[in-house]
């Protein structure tokens, strides 16, 4: 089995797609669904196979090779199954979903860019290879996201997810361009981390954050996580695929890349001084704020996508902590149960006509049995029920905290309560107490089509850390998956108690929100702020420079030079170019004259 | 009667050039100042053949190179007469008239 | 046959003048001069140099040559000509001065690109900017006398000090040929390249020499906008590297800080510019001006360490990546006009609903020219920041060029800030009065933009297509 047929497979599909098949949607459809499923069969069959893929050349000049390389280990081969088994079920959600799309061909095109795009990160060898692939994830995230251009709240999450991007890119590309410097290379394979103990820890530091920086854009951490909520702008599906269970978690994937490459186990951390602790630190605070942002919100898919930030926080903090393997291990688990949860959003917004709304849901659970109780499941691992998926994943990262550092696992405690309260709030409100609306009066029970992948996905939810040696991790990493009594265990149970009891005394059969907290509904205010930032110091100082370019330099330095050659030129031609003939000829005679004297007289 | 030198030549033809530059400065009808012009080239061959004959080659005869250039510039002189006053001859047409004062279009 | 690669367009474009019937003449003469580009570069030892000796003493001679930067150049000049004859809308009754000049305008840019021979280098030149000034002047859009007269002083003015300086770097050898050009005595090296950086540069559209060319683009009729920023913008920076490196790189290295200041002020200064502007021409005028200033920054590190064999290839490809991604921007943009009758930003919104194959082609090459890999500028602009670093010590503190590298690199945020804005009014959103009835391409349109683009593409999945030509 060739390995890079695991690149050629999707992006043969979206070419198809795009060339030929476009007037076509179900054979579009089923072909992107068909190219997913093959590329899943072959990572499967990957699986345990020592394989080695020679690298294509890219660029190849004297000082620079940079290539297009497979790294097959057990990261990524185990990472490519999360991948592609994900986005199996949910390309066959969405062909239900999708079914009366008016632009269904294009979405499953850009389905199978990203499945390109996806597979190149995980397997690249380099960093340049990453970056380039990093990059066209953010296009088919662009492209999914503002699938429905014509709405201006679409085409703005699309735009402003893809700048928030770059934003971190610029950071990340800094980082490659230091680390080539530092280390001669970009490949993995190849990188020294003894290097690092050359160098000043202020340097390696600096070069670990930049590097993070990239993680904190596509993972959609502070400071730049504001495009995450909006990107649900996106049909449901994908922000299930690419906003909940993959794409965002590339950058935990990185960061855990990073430090396999230059060698930074616990051990060796100080040699990157403090960077750490900044990047767990950006964790823990990225999953405070999230959490404590989606106890306020009412649409579902909002809930959601501030419980993906705040996962998404526990696994970078796990990174931070030098525990990539409890960070990998959390993002397998969670890339099942949170593609669960979304796409059990996407049914019950499907169910409703479009409602997400949780506030006009309501009584779902009657309605909806499958769906209400995947969702259910899916609840139950996120929040740590023991014996669940989430519950392992999560221990694993409290341990990690407990061990390293005493605030950031009271912290991560914190979250662990405020996860069960929202996700709890969120199903006594849509799928208890009463119908609050007519679409949600009447919803039916999806097809088959959409259950399948739920019902596949909560068996994974509780099944996924047993399938062991499919977890992502490096080589000989096994997790705990025991129940004993501790400090951590009961500190996590302690959370869910809390939570849960929360939720039921607020919001068991209520029709409003009884809890108004401003400052958490409106995100801790971010938005607004970034706008402001904007405001002053891109478009302001856009329009000043402007003002300068055109009046500065361009009318009066620049402007004034020219301006002031075709004032003297219009001197000439008042005064010598007369007109007269006359005046010509007298001119012409004392020219000549002058040359005459100077050649003839004056030259002796 | 002594034969008259080189000087004598081309103080004549100085003074026929510095009249024809004169003439071409001062007037302003533009037949004039063509009249002029012929005097300019009329002073240019003069000094051509003057030069010619008193440069007297190893093989006793003048250098013949200059009066060469004289025909040239007879044969010239007719043909520019020709197109020029065919050009006078349709400004008129144009303008009515062939003062110098009037043809003003070439200012800048 | 070298010779013939000039001849053809320009024999063309007398031919049209002459009464041949213009549009499929210029088309003729394109195609067969990409016949015989890819014979000339298939089979480099067949077509020998071409020489004719015109005057002794100083050695000045008609010679042409391909060397592997020209192989490139000439490369991109043969697929930009194509495209440009068939983009753009000729206005009823003008086809004459319009193809006429468009070959032209092609004829000079491709001998000055297969020059061997700085006074001939020069003279192709400014050959093709006489008719590049008559098309804005006369057929262009807007206020063209002003973006015309803009254009002319900015480059004569330019000329004049490339001029003084290609004159006193050929001085002391008394010979134009490429081949015999040296490094001249180190007490003149600062002069010259000071010159050499202020004549090229304002031909590059250097900051703060740059506001002749976004109003000169805007006004331009497209194929010459296309041409012009596309092709002969490549003049300068070409020359900077094939003479200004040789004659004077001492003076090139005295230079460096303000290379890279005025670099700078191309990225970030003239990228603010760029997203204050409110037309989509203006915008991508104004966008092209920026993108030099990554090409400037590969002529630095150049500067700053002859021996980096990384910021040569980097600057040529991404100079011919980005000659072919505004060429497709400004043959684009025209349709635009066309369809929906208006460039003003404000005043469109949800083409992508019209006309699918414009938005995607003007998305792909908006995403190419914000350095979208897969696509040509992303190989160039990532090999120009590599350059960037390929000096730097770790553990030593940062030199120009480094700290450069890094500030230009934010100008990436930048150039993806305006072209999505502008991508996202045009085509996304709801429809709007411009657009309610705008119709799209059709198939005679796609073919400039299908060429362009599968250019972009081709080189951007496979990079070595184009450096290849580098070992000639």
């Amino acid at each position: 089995m060739n390995p890079w047929l695991l690149l050629i497979i999707p992006i043969a599909s979206a070419v198809i797609i795009q060339l030929g098949l476009k007037r076509n949607a179900t054979a579009s459809a089923l072909l992107s669904t068909l190219s997913v499923a093959s590329t899943f069969l072959i990572s499967y069959l990957l699986l345990g196979k020592e394989l080695s893929a020679a690298p294509i050349e890219w660029i190849n000049i004297a000082g620079l090779q940079l290539d297009i390389g497979l790294q097959l280990d057990s990261l990524s081969k185990g990472m490519m199954i999360v991948v592609t088994a994900i986005g199996m079920l949910v390309h066959v959600f969405s062909l239900g979903y999708m079914k009366d799309d008016e632009a269904k061909a294009r979405y499953f095109g850009c389905l199978s860019l990203f499945m390109f795009s996806m597979t190149g990160i995980v397997l690249a060898s380099n960093f340049v290879m990453m970056f380039i692939f990093w990059e066209l994830v953010g296009l088919s995230s662009y492209l999914l996201i503002g699938h429905w251009y014509h709405k201006n709240s679409a085409a703005d999450a699309a735009k402003k997810a893809f700048l928030t991007n770059r934003i971190g890119d610029f950071g990340f590309m800094i980082g490659i361009l230091m680390l080539w410097g530092i280390m001669g290379t970009v490949v993995f394979a190849d990188m020294d981390g003894s290097k690092l103990s050359l160098l000043c820890t202020c340097l390696t530091g600096t070069v670990v954050l930049l590097i993070f920086c990239g993680a904190v854009g596509k993972s959609a951490q502070l400071p730049l996580h504001v495009w995450l909520p909006d990107a649900m702008e996106g049909p449901t599906p994908v922000s299930a695929l690419i906003h909940a269970a993959t794409m965002v978690a590339a950058g935990v994937y990185m960061m855990a890349r990073l430090f396999l490459s230059l060698g930074i186990t616990p051990d060796t951390a100080e040699l990157i001084g403090s960077a750490p602790q900044v990047i767990a630190w950006v964790g823990a605070i990225t999953s405070l704020l999230a959490a404590l942002m989606a106890t306020q919100q009412n649409d579902i898919k909002k809930i959601l996508a501030y419980s993906t930030l705040s996962q998404l926080g526990y696994m970078v903090m796990a990174v931070g902590l030098v525990d990539a393997n409890a960070g990998m291990f959390h993002l397998y688990t969670h890339a099942w149960f949170k593609a669960l949860l979304f796409l059990g959003s996407g049914a019950v917004i499907y169910a409703c006509h479009h409602e997400q709304d949780i506030w006009k849901m309501g009584g779902l659970f009657g309605k909806m049995k499958i769906t209400a109780i995947t969702f259910i499941i899916g609840t139950m691992a996120l929040t740590a029920v023991p014996g669940t998926s989430g519950f392992f994943s999560k221990e694993g990262i409290l341990h990690a905290a407990h061990e390293n550092n005493q605030a950031l696992f009271y912290i991560a405690v914190i979250v662990a309560a405020l996860t069960t309260f929202y996700m709890f709030r969120l199903i006594f409100v849509a799928f208890f107490g009463k119908a609050k609306n007519e679409h949600a009066e009447h919803a039916k029970e999806v097809a088959p089509v959409m259950w399948i992948p739920l019902a596949l996905l909560a068996i994974m939810a509780f099944a996924s850390p047993f399938l062991g040696k499919l977890i992502p991790a490096t080589e000989g990493y096994h997790p705990h998956l025991g129940f004993e009594i501790n400090v951590v265990t009961i500190a996590s149970l302690l959370a869910f108690a809390v939570g849960f009891i929360a939720a039921l005394i607020l919001y068991k059969g209520k029709t409003s929100d009884p809890v108004n907290i401003p400052l958490f509904r409106n995100k801790f205010y971010f938005d607004e702020l970034y706008a402001w930032i904007i405001k002053i110091f891109q478009d302001a100082l856009a329009a000043i420079v402007h003002f300068f370019d055109a009046f500065i330099i361009n009318a009066m330095i620049i402007g004034g030079l020219s301006r002031s050659a075709v004032g003297i030129g219009n001197i000439f031609r008042r005064y010598a170019q007369s007109g007269s003939i006359s005046g010509y000829a007298f001119l012409m005679a004392v020219g000549a004259l002058l040359v005459i004297f100077f050649t003839v007289f004056a030259s002796k | 009667m002594p034969t008259p030198s080189i000087n004598e030549y081309l103080i004549i033809s100085g003074l026929l050039f510095a009249i024809g530059l004169g003439g071409v400065i001062i007037r302003r009808n533009i037949i004039v100042i063509f009249m002029c012009l012929e005097l300019m080239l009329a002073a240019a061959s003069l000094t051509l053949v003057a030069f010619s004959r008193f440069n007297v080659t190893d093989k006793g005869l003048p250098d013949y190179d200059g009066q060469m250039l004289v025909f040239f510039i007879i044969t010239v002189a007719a043909a520019e007469v020709a197109v020029g006053l065919a050009i006078i001859v349709s400004l008129y047409r144009a303008r009515q008239s062939i003062h110098t004062d009037e043809l003003t279009s070439l200012r800048g | 046959m070298l010779l013939a690669l000039i001849l053809i367009p320009f024999l063309a474009a007398i031919g049209i003048l002459g009464g041949l019937p213009a549009r499929l003449t210029a088309v003729i003469a394109s195609l067969a001069n990409i016949l015989v580009a890819t014979y000339a570069l298939a089979c480099p030892a067949c077509c020998d140099g071409f020489s004719l000796q015109v005057l002794a003493d100083p050695k000045i001679n008609l010679s042409l040559g391909i060397t592997g930067i020209s192989a490139i150049m000439l490369i991109l000049s043969v697929i930009v000509t194509l495209a440009a004859v068939y983009s753009g809308k000729c206005p009823e009754g003008r086809e004459k001065l319009w193809f006429s000049s468009t070959l032209f305008i092609a004829a000079g840019a491709i001998g000055a690109f297969l020059s061997t021979d700085v006074f001939f280098f020069y003279a192709f030149h400014e050959l093709a900017l006489i008719p590049t000034f008559l098309m804005i002047g006369i057929l262009g859009r807007g206020d063209r006398k002003e973006a015309a007269w803009k254009i002319t002083i900015y480059l004569a003015f330019g000329s004049i000090i490339l001029l003084a300086g290609l004159l006193m770097a050929t001085m002391h050898t008394g010979s134009f040929a490429f081949s015999d050009l040296a490094a001249i005595p180190a007490s003149e090296q600062n002069t010259v390249a000071l010159l050499l950086i202020i004549g090229f540069g304002t031909l590059v559209s250097l900051f703060p020499l740059h506001s002749w060319a976004a109003p000169a683009y805007a006004s331009a009729p497209t194929p010459v906008a296309m041409l012009h920023a596309g092709v002969m913008k490549k003049f300068g920076l070409y020359g900077l590297l094939v003479i200004g490196m040789k004659v004077a790189p001492e003076g090139m290295l005295y230079w460096l800080p303000w290379i890279c200041v005025l670099l700078l002020g191309n990225i970030i200064w003239v990228g603010l510019v760029t997203i204050n502007q409110k037309r989509l021409d203006l915008m991508l005028g104004n966008s092209s001006v920026m993108h030099m200033g990554y090409i400037f920054l590969a002529i630095a590190a150049l500067a700053a360490n002859p021996a980096n064999s990384i910021a040569e290839p980097a600057a040529i490809l991404l100079m011919f990546a980005h000659g072919i991604s505004i060429a497709l921007l400004f043959s684009l943009t025209s349709l635009v006009e066309q369809k929906a009758g208006t460039l003003e930003i404000s005043q469109l919104g949800g083409l992508a609903k019209k006309a699918p194959a414009l938005a995607f082609l003007f998305g792909l090459a908006g995403m190419a020219s914000i350095g979208l890999p897969g696509l040509a500028n992303f190989a160039g602009e990532v090999m120009v920041f590599f350059a960037g670093f390929a000096d730097w010590t770790p553990g030593e503190s940062m030199g120009w060029v480094q700290i450069t590298t890094i500030i230009a690199l934010w100008g990436v945020v930048i150039s993806a800030v305006y072209m999505l804005r502008a991508f996202r009014n045009t085509f996304q959103g709801p429809l709007v009065k411009a657009t309610e009835n705008a119709a799209d391409i059709h198939y005679c349109e796609k073919i400039p933009a299908y060429i362009l683009a599968a250019t972009l593409l081709v080189v951007g999945i496979y990079p070595k297509i184009i450096l290849q030509f580098l070992s000639l």
